[in-house]
Parts: C-alpha cells; sequence; structure tokens
C-alpha cells in the first residue's frame, strides 16, 4: 500500500507541475505511463483543489437548500467560507477511496456516525476538535473522536390501518408476527433497523440490544423471509407501501409522513420502538479547506436553530437536547427526540456498527437472498 | 536481436508506445485487483478460502449464472424473432423497428426498470387490468422477485441480441434458402437445417454479449428483486462501499473476469471467433 | 447407370405474364418444352429470362397465363414440391455442409434411407468427377468445382427438369469452353430436360437444342442454333447472336454475315461484284482477319476472312470487290 500511495502523490505532484507549467505535456504523460494508472487523466482537476469554498458531500435532493439555508447562509455571515455540494453520496468505500488516493475533494460528509467508527482509526478521517465543537450540543454518546451527530433518523414502521383497523400493531414484536397480522412486510435492504427491529420483537429489551445477536435476530429475519420484501432507498419504501404491496413497511420515520399523507392516511407511523439513528459530520483527512474552517462549519450545524429548520426542511431530528422543546407540535409526533416520542425510542451504538457492520451487512444479505 | 528486428514489422515500432501505454492502462489497474485479493485485509489466500467456507458465496454465484443463463436464453429467443422479422419485412417496416430498437437503447436503464413496475407492479396496469376484468382476485407477483428481475434483464438486453443477430442474418445469401427449397425441403426443414446453422455465429456472439453484460448487472436485480435476489455484481459493489472489505470484492471481480476469459477460450475451441465477431470467416 | 424420367419432362408455358407494380418484366409469353430438350433462354439483361425461369421454379408468382408439366398446371404449386432441379447464379451451395451432404441434401429432406443416399450421391459424384472432394466444404473448391456440385446437388433426385440460372457467369473464359462441354456432356446422360439461361450467345450457340430469344420481357424468336444464325428474322436476331451487316435497299433490309462475304482486289474476282469500294482498315486476329469496307455507295461493311485465304494479301486503302453467294443476305422483317 505504502508503494501505490507514493505512486499516486509522484502523479499528483506532477500534475501540479504540468498546470504551473514546469513539466511539458509529453514529460506528464510519460510519468502517467511509467506509473500506470488508467485515472490519470482525472488528476489534473485534483491539482487544482482550492480551498475558496467548503464543500459538503452528501445524497443530494432537497438537502442542498436545506443545508445551505440552516448551516450555510449563518456559517458565511461569520465570515466562513460559502458552502457548496458534492452529491454523490459519501460511502464508506468512496470516502476511504478519496483519501487513499491522495485526490481529497470533500471537506464535510453528512454521513453516519458509525461511519466515523468504521474509518476513524484507519486514519481516513480527521479528529473532531472539541475545543470548537460542543460535546454537549449532541446527544451524550454520540460525539466521538472523529465524528459527532447533528441530527437524528430513525428506522420505525407504517401499517395499513384498513387491514388492521380494530387491532392496530404498535410494536417489532406485531410488526414480526404475521400470525396476528397476516400480510406482506417490508425491511430495510442493508440491515440497519432490521436487525435490531427482529431482536426487539424476539423479546430483548430496547436498552439491551448491543451487542446485537446476530444468530437470533437472522433467525427472526429468516422466518419472516417469505411475507418481506426489501428496500434499498426511501422511494422504494416509500413505493411499496403507496401501491399496497406490504401491510406494514419499516420505513425512515420521516418518510413515515410523506406516506401518511400520499396515502390519506390509510397508512399510520408507529414511533414505538423506533431505532434512532444517528447522522453525523465527518471529515476526510487532508479535507482542502482545512481543519479549522470546517469545525467551525460543524460548530454552527450544532446551533439549536440550524437544526430546527433541518427539522423543518428535511424532517432530521435535532440531536441537540437544547432544540428538543422547540419542536413544533405539528412535528412532534414524527420528530425522534420530541417530548411524546423520546422514551420509547431505541438508540443505535454507532460503534458496534462501526466494528461489527460490515459483516453484519453481509450476514444480512446472505440471510435475505 | 537482429532475429527480432527481422521478424517485426517495422510498422509495429510505430504504435509501440501507444501499444505499451494501452498495456499499462489496462494490465495496471487488473493486476491491481488481483494484488488487492492476495493482501486485502491480510496478505494470503484468505479471500479465496472464503469460497470453500462459505456456502452464500456460493449460492450467490449459482443465482447469477441461473439469471444470466435464463436471461441469455430469453433476449436470445426473442432477440432472434425481432431481428428474423426485420429481416423479412419490407424496408419501411424494418426502419421503423430499428428506430424503435435503438430508442429503447437510448432509454436509462432506470427508467425502464421502473416502468416494468409500473407495468406488472402489484398496483400496476396489468393487475388493474385483470382485476377489474374480474380475472383475478389478488394481483399476481410479476416484480419483487426472481421472475421481475429476469423480465427486466431479457426486456433491456433484447436490443443487444438483435443486433449482432441482424447483421448476421443480413450477410446471408438468401439464394441459399431458395436453393433448399428448390431441393424440396419445407419451411421448416430449412429453417432447422440451413438457416438456423448459417446463424449460429450470430447466436454465439449475443448469447457472450448478453451472458457477460448480464454478469455486470445490478440496477435490475436490485430494484425488481424485492431485496431477495442478490447476484453477484451487487455484492461487488456493496463490498467496495458500505462494508470495506476490497479484498472479497477483488478476489469476486478477478474470479468473474478468469471466468469470462475461461468461457471465451472454450468456446474458440469450438469455433472461430473471428466469424463470430463478425471478421471474415 | 443414371435412369432420366424418361417419361416426363416437357413443359408448357402459356401466355405468362408478370408484373412488378405496373412495371412488366415478362409479357405474355407461350412456349413449349420438349422432355429432354436443352432449350437456352437468352437476352440481354432486363429482358426477362431469369423472371421467367424463376417463374418456372416457382419462387415468384406469375400475374396471368399459366405453366404446365407434361400438361398438368403446377402455377399453384409451390417451390419446394415442383421437383425441379437448379443450379442457382452463384451456385447457392450449403456452406456449412461438405459437398457429400450437399449431393444428399435433396434426398435426406425426403427421408430417403441412408445407404440409398450413400449409393446416389457417390453415382452422382462420379458423373461430375467429384469424388475426391466428397468430404470438403464449399469454401475449399474452385469456381469450376463448386459449379459441378452444384449440378450434382441439382440432378441427384432425378428432376424431370433442370434450370440453370447463368450457371457459368462466375467463371474464367477458358474454363467456361471447358465446362460448357461437360454439361453438354452430362445433359447427353442424364436426358433431363435443361432449361438454361444466360446472356452469353456462344453457350446459347454451342449447348442448346433451341434457343429463345428475349428482349424486353417479350420472345423475339425461338429456332434451333442454325436457325436462328441462317435465318434471323429481325436486326435483333441477326445482331445479338453474331455479328451481322445491314443493308437498306429498296425492298426492305437484309442481314448479312461477315464472315459469308468473300473480298478481292478490284477486277480481280469471277463475275460480277456485288459491292465495290475500298478498305478502310485490317484487324488481325489470328485465325482471322477483320475488314473494314468503305462502298463506293457510303455504306460500311465489316467482312471476315480466314487467314490462310487471303494469299495474295489486301492492304489498308486498297480497292476491292465483295462477292458472296446466294441467299446469304437474309431479308428481315419489318
Amino acid at each position: 500500500m505504502q508503494d501505490k500511495q507514493f505512486m499516486r502523490e509522484t502523479l499528483v505532484d506532477g500534475a501540479k507541475a504540468f498546470k504551473e507549467g514546469r513539466l511539458n505535456r509529453r514529460g506528464f504523460l510519460t510519468l502517467c505511463a511509467m506509473t500506470g494508472f488508467a485515472s490519470a487523466a482525472s488528476f489534473p482537476g485534483g491539482a487544482e483543489a482550492a480551498a475558496d469554498y467548503i464543500v459538503m458531500w452528501n445524497w443530494g435532493g432537497q438537502s442542498e437548500e436545506c443545508h445551505g439555508g440552516a448551516i450555510g447562509k449563518p456559517h458565511e455571515a461569520a465570515g466562513g467560507l460559502p458552502l457548496r455540494f458534492d452529491t454523490s453520496g459519501p460511502l464508506q468505500g468512496k470516502i476511504k477511496e478519496m483519501v487513499d488516493s491522495g485526490n481529497v475533494t470533500a471537506d464535510v460528509c453528512d454521513a453516519d456516525l458509525f461511519d466515523a467508527v468504521a474509518l476513524g482509526p484507519t486514519g481516513h478521517l480527521e479528529p473532531i476538535d472539541y475545543n470548537v465543537v460542543s460535546k454537549d450540543k449532541t446527544l451524550p454518546n454520540y460525539a466521538l473522536e472523529h465524528g459527532v451527530s447533528i441530527i437524528l433518523y430513525g428506522y420505525a414502521f407504517v401499517y395499513d390501518t384498513e387491514a388492521y383497523g380494530d387491532n392496530p400493531p404498535n410494536s417489532w414484536a406485531d410488526f414480526f408476527d404475521t400470525a396476528k397480522f397476516p400480510g406482506k412486510r417490508s425491511l430495510y435492504k442493508w440491515a440497519n433497523g432490521s436487525l435490531e427491529a427482529a431482536l426487539m420483537a424476539d423479546g430483548v429489551d430496547k436498552d439491551a440490544l448491543y451487542p446485537l445477536d446476530m444468530d437470533r435476530a437472522l433467525n427472526k429475519i429468516k422466518g419472516m423471509k417469505n411475507d418481506s420484501l426489501y428496500w434499498g432507498s426511501g422511494a422504494e419504501a416509500h413505493s411499496m407501501c403507496v401501491n399496497g404491496e406490504v401491510s406494514m413497511g419499516m420505513v425512515w420515520q420521516n418518510r413515515g409522513r410523506n406516506i401518511e399523507e400520499d396515502t390519506e392516511g390509510r397508512y399510520k407511523l408507529v414511533m414505538n420502538q423506533a431505532l434512532a439513528m444517528p447522522g453525523a459530520y465527518i471529515v476526510p483527512k487532508g479535507n482542502p479547506a482545512g481543519r479549522e474552517e470546517i469545525m467551525k462549519f460543524i460548530a454552527q450545524a450544532q446551533d439549536p436553530d440550524a437544526q430546527l429548520q433541518l427539522l423543518d426542511c428535511l424532517g432530521m431530528t435535532p440531536s441537540n437536547p437544547a432544540a428538543f422543546d422547540n419542536i413544533p407540535e405539528g412535528q412532534q409526533p414524527y420528530a425522534i427526540t420530541s417530548a411524546m416520542n423520546i422514551d420509547g425510542v431505541a438508540f443505535n451504538d454507532p460503534t458496534w456498527w462501526g466494528e461489527n457492520g460490515g459483516d453484519a451487512v453481509n450476514a444480512f444479505l446472505e440471510a435475505i437472498s | 536481436m537482429n532475429a527480432i528486428r527481422k521478424s517485426l514489422h517495422p510498422g509495429w515500432l510505430l504504435v509501440a508506445p501507444f501499444l505499451l501505454l494501452v498495456i499499462a492502462l489496462y494490465l495496471g489497474p487488473i493486476l491491481n485487483i488481483l494484488w488487492l485479493s492476495v493482501t486485502d485485509p491480510e496478505p494470503g489466500m484468505g479471500n479465496y478460502r472464503k469460497l470453500f467456507v462459505s456456502d452464500s458465496l456460493l449460492r450467490i454465484f449459482w443465482t447469477t449464472i441461473r439469471i444470466c443463463l435464463i436471461t441469455t436464453v430469453g433476449s436470445v429467443l426473442l432477440g432472434y424473432s425481432i431481428a428474423y422479422a426485420m429481416v423479412h419485412c419490407h424496408q419501411k417496416q424494418k426502419s421503423y423497428m430499428l428506430t424503435l430498437l435503438l430508442v429503447s437503447f437510448w432509454i436509462s436503464i432506470l427508467v425502464r426498470t421502473f416502468s416494468w413496475l409500473m407495468l406488472l407492479g402489484h398496483r400496476g396496469l396489468v393487475n388493474n387490468a385483470l382485476e377489474g376484468m374480474g380475472v383475478i382476485s389478488e394481483p399476481i407477483a410479476f416484480m419483487r422477485n426472481e421472475l421481475g428481475v429476469l423480465i427486466g434483464m431479457i426486456h433491456y438486453m433484447i436490443p443487444y441480441a438483435v443486433l449482432p443477430l441482424l447483421v448476421n442474418m443480413q450477410s446471408l445469401d438468401m439464394r441459399v434458402m431458395d436453393a433448399s427449397r428448390n431441393l424440396g425441403a419445407s419451411g421448416q426443414q430449412t429453417f432447422m437445417r440451413v438457416y438456423l446453422p448459417l446463424t449460429l455465429p450470430g447466436i454465439v456472439a449475443s448469447s457472450l454479449l448478453i451472458f457477460i453484460l448480464s454478469l455486470g448487472f445490478y440496477v435490475t436485480p436490485a430494484v425488481l428483486g424485492g431485496g431477495k435476489v442478490l447476484m453477484i455484481a451487487e455484492y461487488i459493489s456493496v463490498q467496495l462501499l458500505v462494508t470495506l472489505k476490497w479484498g472479497t470484492a477483488a478476489m469476486l471481480a478477478g474470479l468473474m473476469l478468469f471466468g469470462v476469459l475461461a468461457m471465451l477460450y472454450i468456446m474458440s475451441r469450438f469455433m472461430k471467433l473471428s466469424a463470430v465477431f463478425g471478421g471474415s470467416a | 447407370m443414371f435412369e432420366a424420367n424418361s417419361d416426363k419432362g416437357s413443359l408448357q408455358v402459356r401466355n405468362v405474364s408478370k408484373y412488378f407494380g405496373t412495371f412488366c418484366a415478362v409479357d405474355g409469353i407461350d412456349l413449349e418444352i420438349q422432355r429432354g430438350e436443352f432449350l437456352t433462354l437468352l437476352g440481354p439483361s432486363g429482358s426477362g429470362k431469369t423472371t421467367l425461369l424463376m417463374m418456372i421454379a416457382g419462387f415468384l408468382d406469375i400475374t396471368t397465363g399459366d405453366i404446365a408439366l407434361d400438361g398438368n398446371s403446377i402455377s399453384d404449386v409451390p417451390a419446394e414440391k415442383r421437383n425441379f432441379g437448379m443450379v442457382f447464379q452463384g451456385y447457392a451451395l450449403f456452406p456449412h455442409m461438405t459437398v457429400r451432404e450437399n449431393v444428399g441434401y435433396a434426398l435426406s429432406v425426403r427421408k430417403r434411407p441412408e445407404s440409398e443416399i450413400r449409393e446416389k450421391v457417390n453415382e452422382m459424384l462420379d458423373l461430375v468427377q467429384l469424388t475426391e472432394f466428397a468430404d470438403r466444404k464449399p469454401g475449399q473448391l474452385s469456381g469450376g468445382q463448386q459449379q459441378r456440385v452444384a449440378l450434382a446437388r441439382a440432378l441427384c433426385f432425378e428432376p424431370p427438369v433442370l434450370l440453370l440460372d447463368e450457371p457459368l457467369g462466375a467463371l474464367d473464359k477458358k474454363l467456361r469452353v471447358e465446362v460448357q462441354d461437360q454439361l453438354k456432356d452430362i445433359h447427353r446422360r442424364v436426358g433431363t430436360t435443361f432449361i438454361y439461361v444466360t446472356h452469353d450467345q456462344e453457350e446459347a450457340l454451342s449447348m442448346s437444342d433451341r434457343i429463345v430469344i428475349m428482349r424486353d420481357g417479350a420472345v423475339e424468336q425461338v429456332g434451333t442454333p442454325y436457325e436462328l444464325y441462317e435465318k434471323p428474322i429481325n436486326e435483333f436476331a441477326a445482331g445479338f447472336l453474331g455479328k451481322s451487316n445491314f443493308l437498306h435497299r429498296s425492298d426492305g433490309v437484309y442481314a448479312l454475315r461477315p464472315e459469308k462475304i468473300d473480298i478481292r482486289p478490284s477486277g480481280t474476282g469471277e463475275g460480277e461484284p456485288r459491292l465495290s469500294g475500298t478498305i478502310q482498315s485490317i484487324t488481325y486476329f489470328g485465325s482471322m482477319q477483320r475488314i473494314m469496307f468503305l462502298t463506293t455507295d457510303g455504306e460500311e461493311l465489316e467482312v471476315d476472312i480466314d487467314s490462310w485465304r487471303n494469299r495474295d494479301p489486301l492492304a489498308e486503302g486498297q480497292s476491292a470487290d465483295l462477292f458472296w453467294d446466294k441467299g446469304a443476305a437474309v431479308k428481315l422483317e419489318e
């Protein structure tokens, strides 16, 4: 790995020299050929990465205007760099590849907190500077060395009120009980939430989930396999419910609200035993805007007003306790940390997922396929 | 040295730098992948040992091969009929058909995949119509299962099946078919004994193309399979992007590469590949 | 050894026409073809000869009229049921089959026993002298050999009629003459009715029992090679089959073959010369010489003389007289 790293750096240096005119074109191509990299063509772009703005790496959609308005604008007003977006989705593998290639083009990733645990120790992330960022402005377990939770999202479920009108399901135990509640189910394909839900259904206390008993969870999942579909994107989860393909579906809780609206109330969200997931900001090692600048940006994102704006805009729940009491009434049934929901919620353990997530996802995929 | 100079055409010297560049750019990444498969996460054959330890990997392989084979057979059969119709209809109808075929090439795979959900999904047009007519009481599960994956993949692959077959059929001397009829063969006999053997190179070319393309599919299985149809390409992408098991991914990618190469080699033992890929027979 | 269908093979073409849209490719043709006859359809491209052959073979529907075999109409019989052998232009051999499989194809699709097919194929290969090539593919054979395979394939099931569509077109000149002899020989031996399409007058003259000269979808003249050559009925027939001088006289046009003219230096011939004039040019072709002659009346004539007869050589620019026998100049129809 060291050798490869060296060669990539040689190329990046070469690309910089080429841009500055120190190396003629033939010399540059020879260098590319010598080091033997197919991606040589993309390096000149890397060579011009300049810190005139902050690049947030996220999943696109509405989050651009929402993050721009809630965090980017106030940060710029306070003298920070303007905010731009790379919407290609910061999957762990892509972050790792970006840092390994030495061509880091993103400053902050809108990722999961368990990504911080998976990528931090291998040197792919900048540590969070808790002199700038506050540990008190998030939930106690969600300020980790290489990432801090800004918002929470969660796995809850919706059910078809016409199918179970008089005796509605209210727990994961009901969700997994196809005898008592006949019909199809949908679960998340990448194991998160699905495993925890299975364990809660099997009688594990919501506060004693971790470390996950994989065999027990997978047995529960397999027991319902013939009645289950699995979704990989929010849109898919949405359509499975709206099209009536399933009578109960695990969904991201903020999607639950859309489903209730789109089915005119036929499908109803159950927040009891929802699994809270800490969404986190993590910083690729060697980010172009610099560590100091990006820490100020993250601190800005901890501001209760910014978090409430994100709630309003995206349905993401604040993780800063100072914002909990200010959640608007209309959002309270769907927000994870609202007074009416917070006691029934199970909290994800990012450390367990960071360390065991890869194996867990594979085991889950193998169980459902 | 002299011997080499004599046996090498001077033209090679002209293209040599580019040849070396191409070799480096192709072989480099491939060697990199193979290297990764024996070094990540730790040096050794651990990644390959997984093949023998984990029956789930074998199951994924088997699922992939089964789906690819059925897709190949299905799309070549349908593609053969379409190509045959195109070759034997009037020029005007033929250009209509060719346009339709090419249009479907330009539509993104995501759009085509989701269109099937609209058409054959739980609340899709077909199920709604059948229910409306009272033919069925419960929607038929066309989608979110292996059948759905096969429908989606075959549909996507048909143009790839048609084009090599079309080229093959157009190059045939139709007088040979006349000769067969003149010698007393029925239409069916002419097809089985003359037309089919003469279009065999096209069939092989289409089949190879589709089988190899199918191996790399994962959008369609992911969307139409309801999460239950896990093919090797999707599994590799998960290992790369989500679970960070790059060694496993590299091992599987390497196996696929060599599997395809082995297949081409075996095919080349049975027939001239140049005939299959449109070179002079 | 080879049993021809000696009782079958006469063909009647009655007022047959073929229209492609509004274009008339064949225009009301009547023909009586005797069994065992070698009949040639001769004409320039576009004369309708191939179209007529394809209608006889059954690959093209006839627009009006009727075609009958031994008196029984076959107009509605599909090609594969007509049992006519055919040698295609370019041969149309099955490239994926060996010579043996090609030749045996007609018997094989008729589900004849293996042993019978084998025997018959051997006989055919012997007939066309290709026994040693039986296991080769057509791609490994020369043009002439392929042509013989096509012939053997078409004859193997003993068809009453064999149709040949410019079968020698792809061969070079020298080979063509050789194959003409073989073809004629095979025709003699099998006794099958041959209907032969060509635009080559030499082929037509050397092989045919009768020739049909066609132009613009219609028949110009039918007859034996001798009749057609000696007694052409119009300028087209005279010009297309061999060469001809056309003499315009007050009572009509006369066709005069160049080799029927004798040429002598002025005043040395016996009797009254038919025409007098000067020699414009002499072209030497070895066995014969071609002389372009201009009469005192300004008529241009071509005269072919055997070289050996030109004992006292004529020279260009010399005055000369022309002689020919009575009846050598044929009066043409209007």
